[in-house]
């Protein structure tokens, strides 16, 4: 295990207040990632891989040692972290190397400052997965994406599809267009409009920030379901402490995200516009839940519009966003299908 | 979804007037796809859940259950205060509904299937009631499952001696983490039946295990639940969940089709529809059927004679029954005085007045509850007393323990408080323990001891406060600075070294 002292990084005044009134830091964020990946019996290596403009990206490695398989490349959603696949690591490592990596700008990695323009900043996110997997030294990979991380490895298909074997999109963000008319949606008051109005220049998350040392018991009220979701590893709070810690940091992914969407939630540069324009070689697989308030249709789609190529749609019942949190054992089986079925 | 080997179950969540969704989702499960209810291992709800539950399993009427929702509604927005008024008694009228609604052998019918959600009271924890013995037992579990604490009022309703209050508090979608569960709730969220909102926005929070996804439209509907909205946009809320429930059902490849007749009378015109039923007569239609579609001949000729005051082609879709009740409801009055009292300067006066009308207004609603009050009354007064016993009982030994023990304690850490005490003076706290420990008996002459004895410290700490090696009972005093607010200032030599100081 090659772990690297974390440095700390001067952001000036911000930087020296923030922890006084957000109770965090790296190594509260180590230990709860710690914490999180206990359980696991499976033998595995965490480091940095260093990347270019000094970023760092955090790496975890399951079953280094079965190089003659494709390996499967876990790219987490959004406010997420290498943790959070705790249910599915043992499972999917079984036969073949698995890699996870906190995303640039989100949990143990580095957060640089990103552009404020959507391009830009896809840009930056799909070049810094480029680096790291040449870092690493993989030629092909299984390119699995939750959420945000769904969008980034589309988008990274799209740039470097030669080194895509398959891609898995789970629950991905920012496919459909923001629809134009909201003619199904009902007359909403104008207190209401306006309340969204103040709140749409902040980042998603800030307010967990503004909360401070009362952001921990914030994310353990208002997602209490996390703690169900993974109470087969932890009865404590565990995964709340993570999520906190990965998310109350300095914002730059997060600042990122925001800049790549529009209200509400929808993305500035749709990914659906330009999925014809995938290789039509890789084969995509989208997995979604069936309660999640993602559309599933996004699957059925992307396959009218690749006519020629491989697309399949799974949905996994009784799950919602988290699918490989809410029904750990489908997920992962459904993966391992996927897996087996490219070598 | 539908694994007949382990079975399924229909979960509704709570949502107070937004349960016109549920009414509005029942109603479309029942007509398109009758055997997901009629085979359900169980069918779980909390709040209003719980009521359209009990009217979809217990023989009620949807139709009629949609109308007393309605009506509950109009009351509600009757007054100027709205459901805040004290003359509007949600629970009263709940349960004539319920009792009008239900049939007599509602007990039998739910016995085993209905689980409904409670909070216990004394514990606040989550009971789930599934047996009842009798049609008041099921309306009664009803009532406790509905009952939101301070809007539906003070004192809890008991359901088997036990105290409960609304399920949603402790848990709102019951059975929600099964796969095999079929979750319905009026909020977008991670639920099988629900809304879809103009939102691509994933940020949600669960409450009590439903899931609400962070959106305006959510925003919105959090402030309907308890403060209803229009009849219309009740309506529009009904439709919502009955297209949605229609969708769940295509989406997962169980519609019924033999009952698409319904769906083709309220779709064509009625020549056409006559035509349909002949066309379907030839393919073996049952007696059963024709005479159901006689009545729906019956009920859309009603609905075409009486002018529509809803947007067509919203409501299109739903089942005649449904469309009735809800065309009835929408009706806008059109009496002289109802007129009249619409009008703008009546509507400003009556809120000018409010202050005179309401006072009469409460003391003639609070009568009137007292009289209904009358035969519960000396279980609530009993169950009361308990309470008051109970709070009293906590405050007086936390008290007892606050004032008795923090003398016992070594109190080294608060003595850190006060942060203009020298450092030189922190050996003292060593006595803590010399003079311990005091007994409740002599407290009263050991405070004024040691006050006295302070006060004269206090002249000479400045000075020589080196030399005062015996300030042994001074360290237990300071603790009581945290309750009293006292603070001991020891860098001033001056008299005024007593500071009455709120606690920074």
């Amino acid at each position: 295990m090659a772990e690297e002292e974390t440095s700390s990084e001067g952001l000036g005044w911000l930087f020296s207040w923030l922890p006084a009134w957000c109770p965090t830091s790296l190594l509260h964020l180590k230990e709860a990632e710690d914490k999180m990946l206990k359980c696991i019996a499976s033998t595995y290596n965490k480091r940095y891989v260093y990347i270019s403009n000094g970023n760092k990206i955090w790496t975890v490695t399951f079953s280094p040692d079965r190089p003659h398989k494709t390996p499967l490349v876990l790219l987490h959603g959004f406010g997420g972290g290498v943790g959070l696949w705790a249910l599915n690591f043992e499972d999917l490592c079984e036969n073949r190397t698995v890699h996870a990596f906190d995303l640039l700008g989100f949990g143990h990695s580095s957060r640089p400052h990103f552009d404020t323009d959507a391009q830009e900043a896809e840009n930056q996110f799909v070049e810094s997965i480029e680096e790291w997997r040449k870092e690493v030294g993989l030629e092909k990979m299984i390119l699995l994406g939750h959420n945000l991380g769904g969008f980034l490895a589309a988008a990274y298909s799209l740039k470097y599809p030669s080194r895509v074997k398959h891609l898995i999109l789970v629950e991905p963000w920012g496919f459909p267009e923001r629809p134009d008319n909201a003619e199904h949606e009902r007359p909403i008051p104008i207190w209401i409009k306006a309340l969204g109005a103040i709140l749409s220049p902040f980042n998603p998350l800030a307010g967990l920030r503004i909360a401070g040392p009362f952001g921990l018991s914030l994310v353990q009220r208002l997602r209490p379901d996390f703690k169900r979701k993974y109470s087969s590893m932890f009865d404590d709070n565990t995964v709340a402490e993570y999520i906190y810690h990965c998310n109350v940091q300095s914002p730059s992914g997060e600042t990122a995200f925001k800049n790549m969407t529009i209200p509400y939630g929808w993305a500035k540069r749709p990914m659906l516009q330009r999925i014809p324009l995938m290789d039509q070689d890789i084969p995509i697989t989208v997995v979604y839940g069936a309660r999640s308030c993602i559309d599933g249709n996004s699957g059925s789609t992307i396959q009218s519009l690749r006519p020629n190529s491989y697309v399949k749609t799974i949905a996994i019942l009784g799950a919602g966003h988290y699918v490989y949190a809410d029904q750990p054992e489908d997920f992962n089986q459904k993966v391992k299908d996927i897996c087996d079925s490219v070598d | 979804m539908l694994d007949h080997e382990r079975g399924w179950s229909v979960s509704f969540a709570g949502c107070g007037f937004l349960g016109v969704y549920h009414i509005g989702a029942a109603t479309c499960l029942q007509e398109r796809a009758p055997h997901i209810i009629r085979d359900a291992r169980h069918i779980y709800g909390a709040s209003a859940g719980a009521l359209a539950g009990a009217v979809l399993v217990g023989g009620g009427s949807l139709a009629q259950a949609c109308a007393d929702v309605l009506a509950l509604a109009k009351e509600a927005r009757k007054r100027n205060l709205g459901p805040l008024h004290p003359s509007f008694n949600v629970i009263k009228i709940i349960r004539d509904g319920l009792m009008r609604n239900l049939p007599e052998n509602t007990h039998q019918l739910s016995s085993g299937r209905l689980c409904i959600s409670l909070t216990r009271v004394s514990d606040g924890k989550n009971a789930l009631i599934s047996n009842f013995n009798s049609k008041e037992e099921v309306v009664q579990a009803l009532i406790c499952s509905s009952f939101v604490p301070i809007y539906c009022g003070l004192i809890p309703p008991s359901f088997r001696g036990v105290r409960y209050v609304d399920g949603g508090i402790s848990d709102n979608l019951p059975h929600y983490e099964s796969k095999n569960t079929i979750t319905v709730s009026p909020f977008a969220g991670e639920c099988d039946i629900c809304p879809k909102g103009n939102s691509a926005n994933f940020h949600e929070m669960n409450v009590t295990n439903t899931s609400i996804q962070l959106s305006l439209g959510n925003l919105y509907r959090l402030t309907q639940a308890l403060f209803p909205p229009e009849p219309k946009v009740l309506g529009e809320i009904c439709e919502q969940g009955y297209s949605d429930a229609l969708k769940f059902l295509k989406e997962n490849g169980i519609l019924n089709d033999s009952i698409y007749i319904h769906l083709s009378f309220t779709k064509r015109n009625h020549h056409e529809a006559v035509q349909h039923v002949d066309h379907m007569k030839t393919k073996n239609l049952t007696e059963n059927n024709r005479v159901e579609a006689l009545k729906m001949e019956v009920l859309n000729d009603q609905l075409k004679q009486n002018p529509w005051p809803l947007e067509k082609s919203i409501f299109e879709s739903l089942p005649p029954r449904l469309r009735k009740a809800l065309q009835e409801a929408c009706k806008e009055q059109n009496g002289f005085y109802a007129q009249f009292s619409k009008l703008f300067p009546m509507r400003v006066i009556s809120y000018l007045m409010l202050p005179y009308t309401l006072p009469v207004e409460s003391a003639y609603s609070v009568a009137l509850r007292l009289l209904n009050w009358f035969p519960d009354m000396p279980a609530d007064v009993r169950w009361m007393q308990e309470q008051l016993c109970r709070i009293a009982g906590t405050v007086y030994s936390q008290a007892k323990s606050k004032l008795f023990c923090t003398s016992r304690k070594d109190n080294y850490a608060s003595l850190r408080k006060c942060q203009t005490v020298p450092s030189t003076m922190e050996f003292h706290s060593s006595y803590c323990h010399l003079k311990m420990p005091h007994s409740s008996a002599d407290l009263e002459t050991w405070l004024w001891e040691s006050s006295c004895f302070m006060h004269s410290a206090m002249k000479n700490a400045a000075a020589n406060m080196q030399e005062h090696s015996d300030l042994n009972s001074y360290p237990n005093f300071l603790p009581n600075s945290d309750e009293s607010g006292l603070e001991i200032d020891f860098d001033s030599s001056s008299e005024t070294s007593f500071q009455t100081a709120p606690e920074y």
